[in-house]
């Protein structure tokens, strides 16, 4: 392939990151000094058996968590070396979440809710988010109220939500989890378009076909990636 | 369009009025326990500032608090008496003279009759039930208020007293009840009495107005300007009132402060509930970009505007409350006393302030990696 010659661009690196959960009952080792690299430009799946600390990992990768010990490295910078407040700064920039529950605000409408990442990252720009709305197909539906959206369009405007300040890297968890099999594959349409596009995007499923879509499948066991492998159906050199 | 009409910028007066509306009841209760607690605070603190005043004034209704009395029982005071006594009590203060003398009935059987200060007594001795009091000080036959029992033996309302020879026709113009010995007796003008009998005022009786103090400085400035007669205090009468209006405001200040504990922790459970119910939102938020700042900010401005606009109306049924306590407690109006506002805004803000730390507390702990994890 043509990427091997020229060698790409890490965008994200975990260097023997443990995450452990101190609870009632003990601590729980969610992961277990784990090691992985990430290119720019890269589409991989995570997968795993339920409770193998895919979430986990996930949200250490969007700046929603700290690892207990080794390093994240992202977009060149340390996460450990952040305060709080440039923590926040930075995910505004460079992450991008996709939800299973959506979570979308209920009283903002489908535009509105979009425009919100925009205000919490810059400033407000209508006729971007009404682009971003349309790019995902729902331009019609602007002033509708997640209330009145399917789960399939609400995951939509999401994603929508997601990209609308070019973050570098998506993140997205179970995006397809809460859709039926016709919502499936759009969002699958969408993420591959995203990646052509130049997006890195860190994927956790549980849905073997949905993971082929990637360039790269990464599985998860007890904390530790257990096996690591190309996906068979690259979907970029189709 | 329909996304026309929802399509206008963002700001943050807008999420924050959507967020309000949209939770509409939530919002609904928030109000209402702000504005119990601005009501509660406007209303007590109006009592309490108006108490002083009420109190006093009802004690007045009790009758003198000072008696000047002749050195020698019995014995008349010395003429200028009641100017002197007028003088040295003050603008504020009520003097009223009274003369005593024992007069013959018709048939022969004796009967008190008192010369005073009509006008006067009636304002003194507010608690007399009165039929009806003689208004009319040169009318003839003299008008005079007669005691229940005196009425009963005297069996009719047009009547003579003889006095030391000298008989004078009298007309009753109302009956007084007191079930003392006010009741056995005739009240007529000083005037009057003074012309038929010749004998002048025995006992002047004082009410002074104000705290226990200057009751005190009334007392001294009366025995001051009357060396020779004999000044005392109703003593239980001025102690009583110092010690109902202190333990009335104690009473007061504490219900206060306790109420108001109580309504900031209804506001303190309806504020965490409120942020509690919305965690996922200030997560997303916060996933988003939001700083803790915006957060907080957006946290805050809501519950100030709430806190605002549950002043604005609590004063005001704070102040009605305060009004109707007053006219069923005291039988007087209790106006609003607009120097308490800020004092109102103060503790409503205090309370305020107290019930949203918490909820803050929460949101700056909120951890968006644990909310927004895919179950
Ligand atoms: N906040 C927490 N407190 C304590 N333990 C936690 C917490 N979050 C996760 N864990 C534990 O860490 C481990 C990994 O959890 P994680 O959510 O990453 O799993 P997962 O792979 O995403 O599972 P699933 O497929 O069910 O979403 C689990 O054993 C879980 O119980
Ligand atoms: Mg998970």
């Amino acid at each position: 392939m043509s990427v091997a010659a020229t060698r790409p661009e890490t965008i994200i690196e975990l260097r023997d990151a443990t995450r452990e959960y101190r609870g009632h009952a003990g601590t729980v080792r969610a992961l277990d000094s784990i090691s992985l690299s990430v290119s720019r430009g890269e589409w991989l799946a995570i997968m795993g058996p339920s409770g193998s600390g895919k979430s986990t990992l996930v949200n250490l990768l969007g700046c929603l968590d700290r690892v207990d010990a080794g390093s994240v490295r992202i977009a060149g910078k340390d996460i450990n070396t952040l305060s709080r407040k440039e923590l926040d700064q930075f995910r505004a920039e460079t992450v991008g979440f996709i939800f299973q529950q959506f979570h979308l605000i209920p009283y903002l409408s489908a535009l509105e809710n979009i425009m919100l990442a925009q205000y919490f990252h810059s400033m407000t720009d209508r006729k971007e988010a009404m682009a971003a709305l349309e790019r995902v197909g729902l331009g019609d539906r602007a002033g509708h109220l997640p209330s009145e959206l399917s789960g399939g369009e609400q995951q939509r405007v999401c994603i929508a939500r997601a990209l609308i300040n070019q973050p570098p890297v998506l993140l997205a968890d179970e995006p397809t989890g809460n859709l039926d099999a016709a919502n499936q594959q759009i969002v699958t349409g969408l993420l591959r378009s995203l990646n052509q596009l130049g997006h890195t995007i860190l994927m956790v499923t549980h849905d073997p076909e949905m993971a082929q879509m990637a360039d790269r499948i990464v599985e998860l066991h007890h904390g530790r990636i257990v096996a690591e492998r190309e996906a068979s159906l690259a979907p970029h050199t189709s | 369009m329909k996304h026309e009409r929802r399509g206008q910028g963002l700001s943050l007066p807008m999420l924050l009025r959507r967020s309000l509306l949209h939770r509409r009841s939530r919002t609904l209760a928030e109000l209402v326990s702000l504005t119990v607690s601005a009501a509660v605070a406007t209303a007590l603190l109006t009592l309490y500032a108006s108490l002083d005043l009420k109190l006093h004034h009802q004690f007045r209704a009790f009758g003198a608090n000072i008696v000047i009395t002749s050195q020698n029982a019995g014995q008349p005071l010395p003429p200028d008496a009641l100017a002197i006594a007028l003088q040295a009590a003050g603008p504020d203060s009520r003097v009223v003279p009274f003369a005593y003398a024992i007069a013959q009935m018709q048939d022969g059987s004796s009967i008190v009759v008192a010369g005073t200060d009509l006008t006067g007594a009636r304002a003194t001795d507010s608690w007399w039930q009165v039929s009806h009091w003689p208004e009319n000080n040169q009318a003839t036959p003299v008008q005079v208020l007669t005691g229940v029992r005196a009425a009963k033996a005297l069996g009719a309302e047009r009547f003579s007293l003889t006095y030391n020879g000298k008989s004078v026709p009298l007309q009753t113009a109302g009956t007084v009840r007191t079930g003392d010995a006010e009741d056995s007796r005739i009240y007529l003008p000083l005037d009057a009495f003074e012309s038929w009998t010749g004998v002048t005022p025995t006992t002047l009786e004082v009410q002074a107005a104000g705290s226990t103090r200057q009751i005190q400085a009334v007392l001294e400035r009366l025995r001051l300007a009357l060396p020779g007669s004999n000044v005392q205090a109703v003593h239980q009468l001025v102690e009583a009132e110092a010690n109902v209006v202190s333990r009335t405001r104690s009473l007061m200040l504490s219900s206060l402060v306790l109420i108001l504990l109580t309504v900031a922790i209804c506001v303190l459970a309806t504020l965490t509930a409120s942020v509690l119910e919305r965690r996922r939102d200030f997560a997303v938020m916060k996933a988003l970009g939001a700083t803790q700042r915006h957060v907080g900010l957006l946290f805050l401005l809501e519950a100030f505007v709430l806190a605002m606009v549950g002043l604005l109306c609590g004063y005001v049924l704070g102040c009605g409350i305060a009004y109707l306590i007053g006219e069923w407690n005291f039988h007087t109006a209790i106006f609003p006393v607009w120097r308490i506002a800020p004092q109102v805004a103060l503790l409503n803000l205090l309370v305020a302030v107290l019930a949203a730390a918490i909820p803050l507390r929460i949101l700056r702990h909120l951890e968006p990696a644990t909310l927004l994890r895919g179950e």
